[in-house]
């Protein structure tokens, strides 16, 4: 019976949402859904398991896989997939993944997607519908013999639990890392400045319809009597308007947040990907007929130079 | 010796101008239920490429003597003119069609041409590529070359300590950025980070039209049938649509603001 593998390391972030993704292909493809973690294990990995009928939980623990480093972990991964088949490997899409999942692909000679939204059958074969063109269009690979290491955005997933929740057996794949040493050594890294907008509740992000560079503190200023943290467009970032890890969008990060206030942002494609999975999202625009209107739940036509301030007095009177 | 540079350039659909036809509702997919085929959509090098050769040009200028190479699979024998124009010492075709290729196709193309060729120190590439944003060839194409891979750089700098050929690379990470090193060869891919890419001189464009762009076919390369059978097949391209259900707040930028704050207080968004 063929395999569909999940494969994650370090925290859970999308975990259960790929899984719930992967029961459902399982089925389709009447194989059974594997769940292969490296290195140490989650803190909620037995009930995650459970929630999502797993069988077989596949464990890869090794000295060296105490954090991700590219070159160990793509042997660790390559090492599973030469021992243990499989007709399909899904990885959430980190930053981490766009590296680790072509590679993998390339040593097992499988074939390989990223960008993956939906996986399921097409006209009887399996398939994987992924993002182009920075989100404004979809493409619907076959993937028709052989196997896949597919990398899914899990932002637009959402799980849900299994009829009925399975305990999960754990199985230890040994892989002998021993001649692997990283070939890429790190040597700086900057310090992490604080809080990061992937883990906020609230956003408020800004864009070119803010005219000019010293406008981004009234974001910022919105983004404080919120209690949440200021982002940014591309090219705004792009400007150097606001930093780098501000950025929301294809390039940037991808976000989930409570709430999403857009300003002077007009809804490109390549930034929606970025926080379409808010759960409220506000658009400020001073153009009627921007495309963000059409992903917002709340849209204010207007100058968000007047508008910012505005809901900063609101939210702080 | 001088630093042998590869940069892999893929022509792609103008991606700003594909936006524009989205953002108005008027993007269509040609009659073959797969490719964008609107004429007016204008082709040229993927910008992230164009920043790989912006980069190999920087290392040049940092005073490396260099050989910068720019290959590119299929017809795009428009965007090589350009790359030409640049001021790179070599623009090759390999020749191919591209639309019956997967990415596995082009980085074995890719890989094969840098083999053909002696080796390369230093593959440059793009991210990715704007059109399908796959961004693997890089990392297949460093894979078939047995060589490590970084990626999304904001800068690549040359080194030479005690001889040996290596990088030293400012990657941009969800953490910030990160500095690595790592020995020759290598494959680097390029991020926006690295800045606006320059444009071609006056004297740049005259002496392009006199440089020669080289050719190369699969079969010189001793590349063919089965090892280029795409792994992955394009089976269709949509457009998605978008199921808009948004509530216009009226009023001026104070009653809007008031009115909106109050909603979301409503719905307990915010405290």
């Amino acid at each position: 019976m063929s395999r569909v593998v999940v494969c994650t390391w370090g925290t859970t972030g999308g975990a259960e949402e790929l899984l719930t993704l992967a029961r459902g292909t399982a089925a389709a493809l009447d194989a059974t859904l594997g769940w292969l973690v490296l290195g140490p294990a989650p803190h909620d990995l037995t009930e995650i398991a459970s929630r999502q009928d797993v069988p077989i939980v596949d464990r890869i623990e090794d000295e060296k896989l105490q954090s991700f480093g590219g070159d160990v972990a793509i042997a660790a991964v390559a090492a599973y997939a030469r021992q243990h088949d499989f007709r399909l490997m899904l990885v959430p899409q980190t930053f981490d993944a766009r590296v680790l999942a072509p590679r993998v692909a390339a040593r097992i000679d499988a074939g390989v997607v990223m960008n993956g939204v939906g996986v399921g059958m097409e006209g009887g074969v399996l398939a994987v519908t992924a993002s182009a063109y920075g989100g404004d269009t979809r493409v619907v690979y076959a993937l028709d013999a052989g196997r896949f290491v597919v990398g899914i955005v899990t932002s637009a997933l959402t799980a849900a639990p299994a009829a009925k929740p399975a305990s999960a057996v754990t199985r230890h794949c040994p892989v002998d890392l021993a001649g692997v040493e990283e070939r890429v050594r790190v040597v700086a890294r900057s310090e992490a400045a604080g809080p990061r907008i992937e883990e906020a509740d609230i956003l408020v992000a800004g864009g070119r319809g803010l005219g000019e560079k010293a406008n981004y503190r009234l974001v910022q200023e919105l983004a404080e009597a919120l209690g949440g943290m200021a982002a940014a467009s591309r090219p705004i970032v792009d400007e150097g308007w606001a930093e780098p890890a501000r950025q929301v969008g294809l390039t940037g990060k991808i976000t989930r947040p409570t709430l999403y206030i857009a300003a002077g942002i007009s809804g490109a494609s390549q930034h929606m990907v970025g926080c379409a999975a808010a759960k409220t999202l506000v658009a400020i625009n001073r153009d009627p007929d921007a495309a963000i209107f059409k992903y917002a739940r709340f849209g204010i036509v207007g100058d968000c130079l007047e508008i910012l301030p505005a809901l900063t007095r609101a939210v702080k009177g | 010796m001088a630093l042998r540079i590869v940069v892999c350039a893929k022509e792609v659909l103008d991606p700003d101008a594909v936006n524009n036809y989205a953002l108005e509702g008027r993007l269509v997919i040609g009659d073959d239920g797969r490719s964008l085929t609107q004429s007016s959509i204008p082709r040229l090098m993927n910008a992230y490429d164009e920043q790989a050769i912006e980069a190999a040009l920087r290392i040049r200028e940092a005073g490396v003597q260099c050989t910068i190479t720019v290959v590119s699979v299929g017809e795009g024998q428009d965007i090589l003119k350009h790359a030409a124009s640049l001021g790179i010492d070599e623009p090759v075709a390999i020749q191919a069609d591209s639309g019956t290729l997967d990415q596995h196709g082009i980085a074995k193309l890719l890989a094969a041409f840098v083999t053909s060729r002696g080796g390369a120190d230093l593959v440059l590439c793009g991210r990715q590529a704007s059109d399908d944003d796959q961004g693997v060839v890089p990392a297949l194409l460093a894979e078939h070359l047995g060589v490590p891979a970084v990626t999304i750089a904001r800068s690549v700098e040359a080194t030479a300590a005690g001889g040996e050929l290596g990088v030293r690379v400012v990657r941009v990470t969800p953490d910030g950025d990160e500095t690595v090193t790592a020995s020759a060869p290598v494959v680097v891919t390029i991020s926006n980070e690295l800045g606006q890419a320059r444009y071609p001189t006056m004297a740049g464009r005259m002496a392009a039209r006199k440089k020669k762009i080289a050719s190369v076919t699969t079969a010189e390369l001793g590349i063919a049938g089965e090892e280029l059978r795409p792994r992955v097949t394009l089976a269709k391209q949509f457009v998605p649509t978008v199921k808009s259900s948004c509530e216009m707040i009226p009023g001026n930028a104070e009653e809007a603001a008031r009115a909106l704050i109050a909603r979301l207080r409503a719905e307990s968004v915010v405290r």
